[in-house]
């Protein structure tokens, strides 16, 4: 029998809406009526211009590519990570996720620093990549940003979703490792998987910094890397107005694409709790060859990835001058006395206000959206609030700027309500993995026990999504820390964000203290990212003693995607 | 004890929750009322739009400051993408809200005059600047320029048309015209000289030359001996070159490329009284050398900053024609290098 909304239910639904029109539909309509400023004539002349059939290509390749590969790899990684026989798990679990913490455009001129010509490597071991600046490059460094958010996402998944009671049924009853994977395993992880596939997608959709770095040498140009060229000549109004069309474009190819996937698909990924609580995937307690040698490939790939770039970076932020040999006589700290003035402090200062303030804020907003899936217009509501991810922040800032600049021009508002419309969606999307998972029946027992609804929440359904909400959180704070375009553009005098400091020094050529200050930022969130692994261990794990306190309320052989 | 049961007692998770509701939403409202009431300049404020570098605008608005008591600059400083973008919200959503505007390049300027978003207004000693430096609507304040860079123990080139010689094959960078306003003013130079030509980056082409993304790639390729020489701007040059990076500066000619950033007073409606002192300020001789001071090439001649080489030859493309074609000498470079 299906109940009336309650009040509660109808709030929600409002505040979502609200939300919704606030931070996503206004600012598209602002910048889709710019479109038609000319009568429309935008359209023709974007659609004409030279190359724009070659950047659509390659744009769409790209989203296409790096999915198929991050997603895979980030989620081998989880699973591999998952078993207890893994040598040096735990350092393992901190090293894969470290490139989420570095910034893209210093991932990406990292590994010019690291692998191009006169680079790290050739310099050491005359070794070079010269596809590096390219496709090939642009999707290598792509997919080694975007595998640590697949690899935390398939994780708190894991944490919410396994089942193992099942998978030791398949065991039990002769299937291999292979086959319970594959039969048990990877489809109650789907819902989460196409997360990851949506996310990377249209994080690949639109990234500038990299294809940027790599690709402008290359003559490699993406719909991302033209906006920029049109905003460069856009004090003229046609200029102008070629960009902004080129990223409503942007939306309508990820509104076609996400919407039937969001509508149609979602809801028959979707697997119900069957009541048993996860737990850690048991393994023989001996080391055996497999595992060894799986740790020492994600060694392997950790180095190359992370680490040789981040040395190279090092040694680019403590030398003197550029093209002279970094060997301690050549050492000074001139380059981060330069990258630290009072006003880059000041800057980190307000950008992690900032971060902080839109990670909550967003966590909040993502579960409602994902909590409002279950009826069809909340799916669409999932995807539009995918939408405002894939304009490039230039142009989001710009339909922000015109929708509220008026009453919150040059406040820090402004900013924090341009981080809400962005990464939304980032949080939306970690947490649908998880709200289906919410246990219904253990929810009910509790209220029939007489559990006000607040003390059941926090007792039966905060435990289930802590996993996701961590996660959620973590992924909002890091984009929005690493946030450039939007801050830079609506910014004002006494709320600069990092990005402002990190601009002053890029724009001067200065490649010590772009370094300095990228080693600095690094560093600052690897730190901040301590608590935030601890909390998270605490939560990925704390299945067992959970399992005490509340036994499982289901048989648990309910299969998997009845209901 | 009776205090501590209380409190605990009142701090029930609902009425924290409501609370913690309240105090965010008094937050939000007093943010926004803050942000309202900040947004009407005193008649001692005024807004400047640069994309000019930090260091050079902080010290020029200290200066400013210093010689104008009570006188408060606001400042929105962005690359010239960024600043485009904030002037195109502003136009529609009320006008422009800067009193002056201090770009990195002619171009630009071109563009918001052709918007009408300048007045006709020059600063008091605009005669005393080359006229190639300035329109009836904006003033050149500092210069680029756009210079060779080789690395140490390479033969220098005598001119840009040297770089297309087999000595320099498949060892020559160049920045991209549609990411760097300067690379475009050096592409609207040779596309409108007739011994140069859209041919000369043909020539280059051929002879393996790199298209990079701003000069400062450039200047690193050359420092670190990726490339052999390469376009680019003779201060940035000169500011390594005195670190230690082992490169050399040339001249080359018929002449190093010349790009100046004007200075220009806006339509905008309430104009504060601070607009036209502080553009005098900048473009007088006082400002001059405070620019100068920071490593800046100034327009006002014999006030000193980065080298000259004696008797170097300097060239200016023909700003008003590239405007005019900009588009098409973009669209002729693509067929060559790439957008």
């Amino acid at each position: 029998m299906r109940r009336p909304p309650r009040t509660a239910d109808r709030l929600a639904i409002g505040a979502a809406g609200l939300a919704m029109v606030a931070l996503v539909v206004v600012p598209l309509i602002r910048l889709a009526r710019i479109m038609f400023e000319d009568d429309g004539a935008s359209l023709g002349r974007v659609m004409r211009a030279p190359g724009l059939g070659a950047a659509a290509l390659h744009t769409l390749t790209l989203a296409c590519v790096v999915p198929l590969l991050a997603v895979p790899l980030g989620a081998a990684m989880a699973l591999f990570l998952r078993r207890t026989d893994v040598p040096a798990r735990r350092l393992l679990r901190v090293v894969v996720v470290l490139p989420l913490i570095i910034p893209q455009f210093v991932l990406g001129y990292s590994w010019t620093q690291a692998y191009s010509r006169k680079g790290f490597t050739d310099s050491l071991f005359g070794v070079q990549w010269t596809a590096l600046h390219g496709p090939l490059g642009i999707i290598a460094v792509l997919v080694v940003d975007a595998a640590p958010l697949s690899y935390l996402l398939t994780t708190a998944g894991l944490a919410t979703r396994a089942e193992p009671a099942l998978e030791q049924a398949a065991r039990v009853s002769g299937a291999g490792g292979w086959t319970t994977l594959r039969t048990v395993t990877l489809p109650l992880l789907r819902p989460v998987l196409a997360a990851e596939v949506v996310l990377t997608f249209v994080a690949t959709l639109e990234s500038f910094a990299v294809p940027q770095v790599l690709g402008g040498p290359a003559g490699f140009s993406t719909l991302t890397t033209r906006i920029y060229a049109d905003l460069s000549l856009a004090s003229q109004p046609d200029s102008f107005v070629d960009a902004v069309t080129l990223a409503v474009g942007l939306v309508v190819i990820a509104a076609v694409i996400l919407l039937p996937a969001d509508v149609v698909l979602g809801p028959k990924l979707r697997a119900a709790r069957t009541g048993a609580h996860p737990a850690a995937v048991a393994s023989p307690a001996h080391h055996n060859g497999r595992a060894i040698a799986g740790a020492l490939a994600l060694m392997g790939y950790a180095a190359a990835a992370v680490g040789l770039p981040t040395v190279a970076l090092l040694g680019a932020a403590v030398t003197k001058a550029i093209g002279v040999a970094p060997t301690p006589s050549n050492w000074t700290l001139n380059n981060f006395r330069a990258a630290l003035n009072n006003s880059a402090i000041d800057a980190i200062a307000t950008s992690l206000r900032l971060a902080a303030g839109a990670a909550f804020a967003l966590t909040v907003l993502g579960v409602l959206v994902a909590a409002l899936e279950r009826r069809r217009a909340g799916r669409a509501l999932g995807t539009l609030a995918t939408l405002t991810f894939v304009v490039p922040g230039s142009t989001l800032a710009v339909g922000l700027l015109i929708a509220y600049g008026h009453w919150l021009g040059g406040s820090l508002a402004l900013i924090l309500l341009a981080y809400l419309a962005k990464f939304w969606t980032l949080a939306h999307r970690t947490m649908s993995g998880a709200v289906d998972r919410l246990p219904r029946a253990e929810w009910h027992a509790a209220r029939a026990s007489g559990a006000a609804p607040a003390v059941a929440a926090r007792t039966i359904w905060l435990p289930s999504l802590a996993p996701a909400l961590l996660g959620a959180w973590v992924i909002v704070f890091l984009s929005a820390m690493h946030e450039v375009t939007m801050s830079s553009l609506l910014y004002s005098v006494g709320n600069q964000t990092l990005a402002v400091a990190v601009l002053n020094s890029q724009e001067l050529g200065d490649v010590g203290a772009t370094a300095a200050l990228s080693v600095v930022l690094t560093a600052l969130l690897l730190v901040a990212a301590v608590p935030a692994w601890l909390a998270w261990r605490l939560m990925t794990s704390r299945r067992r003693p959970m399992r005490r306190r509340m036994p499982a309320a289901r048989p648990a052989l309910e299969v998997a995607g009845a209901r | 004890m009776t205090v501590p049961t209380m409190t605990l007692r009142t701090l029930t998770p609902r009425t924290m929750t409501q609370r913690s509701g309240r105090v965010l939403l008094a937050a939000l409202v007093a943010s926004l009322l803050a942000a309202a009431c900040s947004s009407k300049p005193s008649a001692s404020s005024m807004t400047l739009y640069t994309c000019a570098s930090a260091n050079v605008e902080q010290a020029v608005v200290t200066a400013f400051e210093k010689a104008h008591a009570g006188a408060k600059v606001t400042v929105f400083r962005a690359p010239t993408g960024q600043l485009n973008a904030r002037v195109a919200a502003d136009v529609r959503s009320g006008g422009v809200q800067a009193d002056v505007i201090w770009s990195c390049d002619p171009l630009t300027m071109h563009g918001y005059d052709s918007q009408g978003l300048l007045r006709a207004w020059s600063p008091p000693n605009a005669s005393d600047i080359p006229s190639a430096y300035r329109t009836a609507h904006f003033t050149g304040v500092d210069l680029l320029y756009m210079v060779v860079v080789v690395h140490k123990g390479v033969s220098s080139p005598a001119s840009w048309a040297d770089l297309t010689k087999a000595d320099y094959r498949g060892k020559v960078a160049l920045p991209s015209p549609s990411f760097a306003a300067s690379a475009l003013g050096l592409l609207g130079y040779f596309a409108s000289n007739p011994s140069y030509g859209i041919a000369y980056y043909k020539q280059l082409k051929a002879n393996g030359a790199v298209q990079v993304n701003a000069p400062a790639d450039t200047l690193t390729g050359v420092e670190q001996g990726a490339y052999n020489a390469g376009f680019t701007l003779a201060n940035a040059a000169y500011t390594d070159q005195k670190k230690g990076s082992p490169i050399e500066v040339v001249w080359p000619r018929p002449g190093a490329v010349a790009i100046y950033a004007p200075i220009g007073v806006t339509t905008k409606k309430h104009l504060s009284p601070l607009a036209q002192k502080f553009a005098t300020f900048v473009a007088s001789s006082a400002g001059q050398q405070v620019m100068a001071a920071q490593g800046t090439y100034v327009t006002l001649p014999g006030l000193g900053g980065p080298p000259i080489p004696a008797g170097s030859p300097i060239a200016s493309p023909d700003w008003p024609a590239l405007f005019a074609n900009y588009t098409s000498v973009l669209a002729d470079y693509a067929t060559v290098f790439g957008s």
